[in-house]
């Protein structure tokens, strides 16, 4: 190496990324004194132009630079809400006094005053014996408590949940009640008479489970990945929780997508006593066409009401319908090797009025009067290609029947086989 | 030197953990880059704030961008020039207490020594300083100071190499 080179090679004696090079730069500053030289007082140019100690951010300054950003992303929520989110709820948020922090932090591992709000609003629920909450939902009476629509009027909604061990609970709307009795959920449908059973946890109330467990609401939404955001402010004895997140599911078909919460992008705005640490509200947004619609909202919270035990056991009428276990079912006439099948033998059995045959792929212990009546002598017009949309596992079949009265009726039948017999079952979609 | 980040930052974040995240990660070698440049850590802090926010605001745009880091010293290097450009024009008496208003340096002595420091590197054509400035004060490889002034790599190495030499010249 020459010393020209030597010297255009100083440049990246100091850099990190040593090469092959460098490392001759290295050999030849040993052998030449000039070139030592010259390499020291580069050297010396550069520690001269070099801060002689760290400066390092300020206590708070992480802290000061989240809540600008976070008050950016309530601005940018702010901008594209609707009448509601402009009052108090809102205002609460751009008004904080306190910004107590952040995000899901649970899952970056670091600590926050909303792991603290977790652990004190537990300790505060393990305190009561019971809760009593009332709201509302856009939904259809009588259909599932997940369906949510834009367009639904609200409909009224109830949840009680007692403290006791086992715990027991109960939620009601119009058309449909599910009582968990401390060892088993029944479920009933008034506008169809049926009532299916479960275990404690079967799946009736979906989304609104976690409103069973408000001791641990926030730690539920938090640990969840599809929160977008969270953070929490504090104001006049009101601790506000913001949790934004995306929608769930598969939307290749976007049948499903907008028709429950999990499956719309969503703002859950909850309301915590800061003082007893309780939840006292939640408000629930969708973003529909860049716009916030209000869906859901629990306004009342009453804690340690005298609940009556009545409330936590079900009278079923003498003549209900009773779900069967899809291995307790009789087998369908032919071999059903998918939703298709399933489909067109539901429809077949309903055409040809073979209510036993109907019992092969509808888990009831018989047909409602209602419904043989409804679907009785139907014509089927058209069967489509089944798909998946959503979080749901089951599948849809596009379908379109004439109806005895003449009725056309164009929709999507929805069919399932993810229990343990593997039977494919009728869901719901006629 | 501050410590550079291990942080390896693969993508623009877009969530508030992601910012979060990354403001923890880099917090500390930005306010000191822009604490020598501006001369005081406040208004430094307040720079490395907006960009943040901007970094936030934008960050749709940016989701494309995979190199975080010396594009954030880009940022901030831009921010700082805009803010001595505007101290500049405020009354002499006044830009002097906003540089000095910061206890950032233990002495008279080292004080005196971070304003020849900046006043050195004030005298080189500003494109070489900066390269030195990224280089030297924040420890950037050339690939990462290349993209931080938008330039090549061979660029930003010869404009280290000519600012040096100015600044021996200078020194002697």
């Amino acid at each position: 190496m020459t010393c020209r080179n030597a010297r255009e090679g100083f440049i990246d004696i100091s850099n990190e990324e040593l090469s092959q090079e460098v490392s001759e730069v290295s050999r030849h500053l040993q052998t030449c004194a000039e070139c030592r030289l010259q390499y020291d007082a580069w050297q010396e140019v550069i520690k001269s132009v070099t801060p002689p100690h760290s400066i390092t951010a300020s206590n708070h300054f992480r802290e000061r630079v989240m809540k600008r950003i976070i008050e950016e992303d309530s601005r940018e929520g702010a901008r594209s809400q609707s009448y509601w989110g402009r009052t108090k709820w809102l205002t609460a948020i751009f008004a904080a006094a306190i910004l107590l922090f952040l995000v899901p932090t649970l899952r970056i591992g670091i600590k926050s005053p909303a792991v603290t709000l977790f652990a004190q609003s537990a300790d505060a629920i393990s305190k009561v014996q019971s809760v009593h909450i009332t709201g509302r939902i856009r939904t259809l009476p009588g259909d599932n408590f997940e369906l949510i629509g834009e367009n639904y009027d609200f409909v009224p909604i109830e949840i009680w949940r007692e403290y006791t061990n086992p715990p027991r609970w109960r939620v009601e709307k119009p058309g449909r009640v599910v009582v968990m009795d401390g060892k088993s959920a029944t479920m009933y449908m008034s506008t169809t008479n049926t009532a299916t059973s479960g275990g404690p946890y079967a799946g009736f109330v979906e989304w609104l489970r976690p409103m069973l467990d408000p001791q641990s609401i926030l730690q539920n939404e938090l640990d969840d990945k599809s929160v977008l955001s969270a953070h929490l402010t504090e104001l006049n004895g009101v601790t506000t929780a913001v949790i934004r997140r995306k929608a769930q599911g598969d939307f290749t078909n976007n049948w499903l997508q907008n028709k429950s919460i999990q499956e719309s992008d969503h703002t859950c705005i909850y309301r915590f006593d800061s003082t007893s640490k309780r939840l006292e509200g939640l408000q629930v947004n969708i973003t529909l066409r860049d716009r916030a619609v209000n869906i859901a909202e629990f306004t009342d919270f009453r804690y340690n009401e005298s609940l009556t035990p009545a409330l936590f056991s079900l009278q079923l009428p003498e003549n209900v319908i009773t779900s069967v276990a899809p291995e307790d079912m009789k087998l369908a006439a032919v071999t059903l090797s998918g939703p298709k099948d399933a489909a067109a033998y539901f429809f077949d059995s309903l055409a040809q009025e073979r209510w036993d045959d109907l019992l092969a792929v509808m888990p009831f212990d018989r047909i409602d009067d209602g419904f043989k009546k409804h679907g009785a002598g139907l014509q089927v017009i058209s069967l489509g290609k089944p798909f998946q949309s959503g979080l749901y596992a089951g599948y849809f079949v596009p379908y379109q029947v004439r109806l005895r009265n003449g009725y056309i009726k164009t929709h999507n039948l929805a069919v399932r086989n993810d229990n343990a017999a593997h039977r494919w079952v009728w869901d719901g979609g006629f | 030197m501050v410590a550079k980040t291990t942080f390896r930052i693969e993508n623009w974040p877009q969530t508030i953990p992601e910012f979060n995240r990354l403001v923890e990660a880099t917090q500390d070698e930005l306010v000191h880059f822009a604490s020598y440049r501006l001369g005081n850590r406040q208004d430094a802090e307040d720079v490395v704030q907006d960009i943040y926010v901007e970094a936030f605001r934008d960050r749709e745009k940016r989701r494309d961008i995979t190199d975080v880091r010396p594009y954030l010293f880009r940022m901030t290097g831009n921010r700082c020039t805009d803010f001595l450009r505007v101290r500049s024009r405020r009354p002499k008496e006044e830009a002097m207490d906003a540089a000095g208003s910061d206890n950032l340096f233990d002495s008279l002595a080292e004080a005196q020594r971070i304003a020849r420091l900046r006043s050195l590197l004030d005298r080189i054509p500003a494109r070489e300083a900066e390269v030195i400035r990224l280089r030297a004060w924040s420890e950037l490889t050339f690939a990462e100071v290349a993209i931080a002034v938008k330039s090549s790599v061979p660029t930003v190495k010869s404009r280290f190499h000519y600012g040096v030499e100015k600044l021996r010249k200078l020194l002697r």
